[in-house]
């Protein structure tokens, strides 16, 4: 009532108050200048391009539509709700043992170090930005070489920390997950720039609907299944010329 | 008798099986076992022609299957120093479960100091509406040696059965000390439409995994070993070092005949390097 009588006072009615305050912030970890290394990793994607299997918009969209359900939403995405709820309930041990989990369940190496890899780079550019003491803490156990830091462990830590809501969170890991690997696609296919942003487009709902199943899912739903682009990711080792390092 | 009739008849099955080896003397003994129907254990045999000490022991399931609400257990305990050899007498069946009830099967490993263990490559067949929860942990010492095969299959391919069962979740972990090397966790279900996805099992309809975990594998040429699996007109499979631990050897199939012959051999090279 106070706020609505304080409100009726102000006769301009300009000024806009912002209720997200990490909104900016969350825009600007997902610019693509933005150092993670994204733009180095297909996570198997590259071998599919290079058998031609992916070769023009309409695949790469085939491609990244299972990347979205069968991929992202059965591991990643699963590994990034725990860690914000892990983080939330400032459980160390309990982040710790998920990271051992998100290792070992890349069995592709290229993968598993890919993940590592945007992680480190993740936490290194980011933790200037943040005194949390749990993301503090996160930053000097990498330092001390007890943690591997994949990149979906240290994102639902850090947007934990930030505030960010659990969907949001979830939401944006998927779209830029999705958007650096059809912006690595472009550049090796090769695709125009227009085919990418409609390729992205044509995805967002997906991203949401995605969204909104991991929402329900938990760690007993973290599945393999995506086999396929498993042994393309192994295979991705031993390509004679290869654009990425996964 | 007929299950669907008449459902509730059958008793579950709670089957059981711990064995505990130890190296005694100069040999691998079962030192300990426990055996609840419908699994037991054949007595150890001394077969293997390039380590006389290694125990074979063959996995038994007398009932012939595993059926809606059965329980299987095996709790495998080899101590150090000891070699031991596993092998499935058939290949693993789950009935269908017409009352939507999960059958399960968990499997508890340790391998001690400079222990090994080589499990012979099987496949898992689940029928026509079965439920079937598949775990393996498997805790090993720094120093001692894993060999393991397994196959899952769409069902019973040669009727025309293919992923006509209701639920299919595997979870196939080792665990180096503290350290988780492998997580493998596998959930198909009949209502999961992207199997034929590019990415997922694409054409394929058998999925067979090996690992072989060792602390002499970091030379092993990977390499060579990939282009060798290249070759294989009717699969795709690729292998790949993790952590200079062990080998991953992955394969999609679409022919299990040919898929088992291929396993086999591989194992039987990985096997070579465990004397």
């Amino acid at each position: 009532m106070n706020n609505q009588r304080e409100g009726s006072k102000n006769h301009s009615n300009t000024e806009v108050t912002n209720t997200n305050p990490w909104l900016l912030h969350l825009i600007q970890i997902h610019d693509t200048a933005f150092p993670t290394g994204s733009f180095a990793h297909s996570f198997g994607m590259e071998t599919y391009i290079q058998e031609g299997d992916i070769s023009n918009a309409d695949s790469l969209k085939e491609f990244c539509n299972m990347y979205l359900r069968q991929n992202l939403a059965s591991t990643d995405a699963i590994i990034v709700k725990e860690a914000y709820r892990l983080a939330k309930e400032n459980d160390l041990q309990g982040l710790i043992r998920l990271e051992n989990i998100c290792h070992a369940i890349k069995l592709s190496p290229e993968t598993r170090k890919g993940s590592m890899m945007m992680g480190r780079q993740f936490l290194q550019t980011v933790q200037p930005l943040n005194d949390s003491e749990l993301f503090t803490r996160w930053y000097e156990k990498l330092k001390n070489k007890e943690i591997k830091s994949h990149y979906p462990v240290v994102y639902g830590i850090y947007t934990a920390m930030l505030g960010v809501d659990l969907r949001t969170s979830l939401e944006t890991f998927l779209y830029s997950s999705i958007t650096s690997i059809v912006q690595n696609g472009v550049r090796a296919i090769p695709l125009g720039q227009n085919s990418g942003v409609q390729t992205i487009f044509s995805l967002l709902p997906i991203i949401q609907e995605t969204t909104n199943r991991v929402m329900t899912l938990d760690l007993e739903h973290l599945d393999n299944n995506s086999i396929g682009l498993e042994i393309a990711s192994m295979q991705h080792e031993f390509l004679h010329s290869r654009l990425f390092i996964s | 008798m007929n299950l669907q009739a008449s459902p509730n008849k059958r008793p579950k099955h709670d089957g059981r099986l711990s064995m505990e080896f130890q190296y005694r003397g100069n040999k691998t003994v079962l030192s300990n076992c426990y055996q609840n129907p419908p699994l037991r254990a054949s007595r150890p045999l001394y077969i293997n022609p390039a380590n006389r000490s290694e125990a074979t022991v063959y996995l038994v399931e007398t009932s012939g299957g595993i059926v809606e609400g059965d329980h299987n257990v095996f709790e495998i305990d080899i101590k150090e120093g000891a070699d031991v050899c596993l092998i499935p007498q058939s290949a693993t069946k789950i009935y269908p479960s017409y009352n939507d009830i999960w059958s399960s099967q968990n499997m508890d490993i340790s391998i001690g100091p400079k222990a090994s263990l080589s499990f012979k490559t099987e496949a898992l067949i689940p029928f026509e509406q079965a439920r079937f929860n598949g775990k393996t942990v498997i805790q090993m010492a720094k120093d001692s040696t894993l060999l393991w095969g397994d196959i899952l299959s769409p069902g019973r391919v040669a009727r025309g059965e293919v992923f006509e069962y209701t639920d299919v979740r595997t979870n196939f972990q080792v665990w180096v000390d503290d350290e988780c090397l492998i997580y493998d966790p596998l959930l198909i279900s009949k209502d999961n439409m992207g199997l034929k996805n590019m990415g997922m099992l694409e054409e394929h309809l058998f999925i067979g995994s090996m690992w072989f975990v060792t602390p002499t594998i970091e030379d092993f040429d990977i390499r060579e070993l990939n282009e060798r699996l290249q070759e294989s007109p009717h699969s795709k499979a690729s292998a790949s070092m993790l952590e200079g631990k062990a080998v991953n050897v992955r394969w999609l199939a679409s022919d299990l005949v040919d898929l088992k012959k291929e396993m086999h051999r591989i194992w039987d090279e990985f096997a070579s390097y465990i004397v």
